[in-house]
């Protein structure tokens, strides 16, 4: 079991125009993992980091850093840094200048300063761009400068603003490997913020997901993907088919009028719940075999399947990533299994949910 | 059309400057006149220079004036770009509007009332009336033009980046000497230059505060001017102008220096490896 290094116990952000930022927000970061704060825009994920950093004071609540208490210690006192949205890079100093400014301003020596900016470079990959001007690096060279300048201090922890937003989708991906090897190298705990759900469920250990200023799910991207909490998470992570039904009894569900075995238990019989089917749990058959019959709409080629998109007779709206190509206006069925389907109850909390899941999962 | 348009806005740019320029050149080549008018010119001669360089009074109020520029300039220089840093940092909106808006008054309002306002306030004070009063009105009145000039360079700075340098470690001063004033240097020179021109040009508030032993060129100027003019104000306008070509000169040379790839200083001095 490792250490934990950034603990935050129900920390509150008020913003002096009465808007609370942050509600109740506690969470544990342990030593070397890779943490995602994943929601959309203005959830409070920056708040979030901020509060870490120093850059903001919280309203109630407690940040520790190594067990003590962070709250008064200022931003410039605390062993972390951070990769900003923007990069921040400093426009009148050069690469090289730029990525020495932490250990300058700890007046290092200058042989130190040497051979800790040339290791930091190393390190994103841009040795040789020491002496340029930072208005001479492209915008995906600038952002690795960024992650060179925050490391160079050695801090335990780094945190990243969405560092890769401002990137193409190919340098987008290729940072997501570098990044996630850099961590791995480092042996640091990351905090990356991100409103791109694809990019938290391929770098994470675990991922926190927000929304309105609450943390709603915590877990590891495939137990978020796979068992998401409620509607909010199920619908921004991934794509995902949400109709509503009935919990008959344990391991058994009914919607449209059909009852189906199901793999989760643990509710009030005849509880109302939402159940969930990712596009890629349902399989294509004919409409006699078929546990559902949909009439196809559309299709749409997306390189390695295709997404269909159905509706079954109640006017529900079916989502089908299927390898083969179906034809329109066609009738079929879909298929899927106990294990396709993830129940969700109706305002449950993190905590009821995880107990819930622990009594009937071993 | 487009060639006739800039062809058209040429011609027109060239009489403008024209129309500015002829009154000072005419003044300029009358200096270098034989006669004691500006009526007809009489013959080469460098006679008014010389009787410039030999009136003692002239060249002291000229060394003066330029004293109390550079001296007002660089005090109102430090106070404005603090001034600046203080309106930028207020925490309220309407703090900062307030500031400003004192500001802009300050600015606005006629030499006149300044001057006479200024008058007021020392002989209330029973401050006497000379050098010390014509450099802190000249202070004074500079110091909002600087604030003026520096402030749009400090809200156009990022948050981000005196985060980021807290973030890495630097204190409140560190932060000030190496990421701040370096990024809002542009501003800071151009209202250095902007309060030495404010200063050289003032008559107005000057007027007002000078007393008996101390005065400046434009208030020289306009005393003498009454009791009808001399060539020998021509050549003091000659040599003016070319003081003026000189700040316009370095002022230019400073702007390139600073734009200019390679003129930057290293924090660390050891870049060559
Ligand atoms: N200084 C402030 N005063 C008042 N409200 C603020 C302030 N700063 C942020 N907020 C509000 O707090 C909420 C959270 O902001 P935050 O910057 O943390 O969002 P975010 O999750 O980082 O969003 P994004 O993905 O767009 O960066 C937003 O609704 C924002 O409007
Ligand atoms: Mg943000």
């Amino acid at each position: 079991m490792s250490k934990t290094i950034v603990e935050l116990k129900n920390v509150y952000k008020k913003y002096d125009d009465g808007f609370t930022a942050l509600k109740n927000i506690s969470f544990k970061l342990q030593e070397g993992e890779f943490y995602t704060l994943l929601g959309p825009s203005g959830c409070g994920k920056t708040t979030i980091l901020q509060s870490i950093a120093g850059f903001t004071e919280v309203t109630s609540g407690q940040v520790l850093f190594d067990g003590k208490k962070i709250n008064d210690i200022p931003a410039n006192k605390r062993q972390l840094n951070t990769v900003f949205q923007d990069y921040a890079l400093f426009p009148n100093m050069n690469v090289f200048d730029n990525v020495a400014f932490g250990l300058v301003v700890h007046n290092a020596k200058k042989d130190e300063i040497q051979t800790r900016v040339h290791d930091a470079l190393k390190m994103v990959q841009l040795e040789q761009y020491a002496n340029r001007e930072i208005s001479e690096l492209s915008g995906g060279q600038q952002q690795r400068i960024a992650i060179a300048r925050a490391i160079v201090n050695r801090p335990k922890v780094l945190l990243l603003d969405e560092p890769l937003s401002a990137l193409d989708a190919k340098l987008r991906k290729d940072m997501q490997y570098e990044l996630r090897e850099l961590q791995q190298n480092l042996g640091i705990t990351f905090l990356f913020v991100t409103h791109d759900q694809e990019e938290a469920l391929a770098m994470s250990d675990e991922i926190f997901v927000m929304n309105k200023g609450e943390i709603l799910q915590k877990g590891s991207p495939v137990d978020i993907y796979d068992e998401p909490i409620n509607h909010f998470v199920a619908d921004f992570i991934g794509e995902s088919n949400i109709v509503q039904g009935k919990m008959v009894a344990d391991y058994q569900v009914a919607f449209l009028g059909h009852q189906f075995e199901c793999s989760d238990a643990g509710m009030r019989p005849n509880e109302p719940v939402e159940v969930v089917i990712r596009p890629e749990d349902l399989v294509i058959t004919t409409p006699e075999k078929g546990k559902l019959q949909v009439k196809v709409d559309t299709q749409l080629f997306r390189g390695d399947y295709y997404e269909i998109l159905a509706y079954d007779k109640a006017g529900n709206e079916w989502l089908i990533h299927s390898t083969n190509a179906s034809t329109d206006d066609a009738i079929v069925g879909l298929t899927f299994g106990p294990d396709d389907m993830h129940i969700m109850r109706y305002n449950e909390t993190e905590a009821k949910f995880n107990h819930r899941l622990e009594s009937y999962e071993d | 059309m487009e060639d006739k348009a800039s062809r058209t806005g040429k011609i027109y740019i060239t009489i403008v400057f024209l129309l500015l320029y002829i009154p000072i050149v005419y003044l300029i080549l009358y200096s270098f006149s034989k006669g004691t008018t500006m009526t007809n010119f009489q013959g080469f001669s460098l006679k008014h220079y010389g009787e410039l360089f030999a009136d003692k009074r002239m060249l002291a109020i000229f060394l003066n004036t330029i004293l109390i520029a550079l001296l007002s300039s660089v005090c109102s220089t430090i106070i404005g770009t603090m001034g600046a840093l203080a309106v930028h940092n207020a925490k309220r909106r309407h703090e900062r509007e307030t500031l400003l808006s004192l500001n802009s008054i300050l600015l606005v309002s006629p030499d006149v009332i300044i001057g006479a306002s200024f008058l007021i306030f020392f002989t209330a004070l029973k401050l006497p009336l000379g050098f010390w009063s014509v450099l802190l009105s000249h202070i004074a009145f500079e110091i909002p033009i600087v604030l003026l000039l520096v402030l749009p360079r400090l809200d156009e700075m990022s948050p981000s980046m005196t985060n980021a340098a807290m973030d890495l470690g630097a204190s409140p001063s560190q932060i000030l000497s190496k990421i701040v004033l370096p990024y809002i240097q542009p501003g800071i020179i151009a209202g250095f230059f902007m309060a030495i021109t404010y200063s050289l040009d003032d008559f107005a508030v000057t007027f007002f505060v000078t007393g008996n032993g101390f005065t400046t060129l434009s208030v020289e100027i306009y005393s003498r001017a009454r009791q009808g003019i001399s060539l020998e104000i021509n050549a003091l306008a000659g040599i003016m102008f070319i003081f003026s070509l000189i700040l316009v000169g370095v002022y230019y040379l400073i702007e390139t220096h600073n734009t200019g790839n390679g003129a930057k200083k290293s924090i660390v001095e050891v870049t060559d490896r």
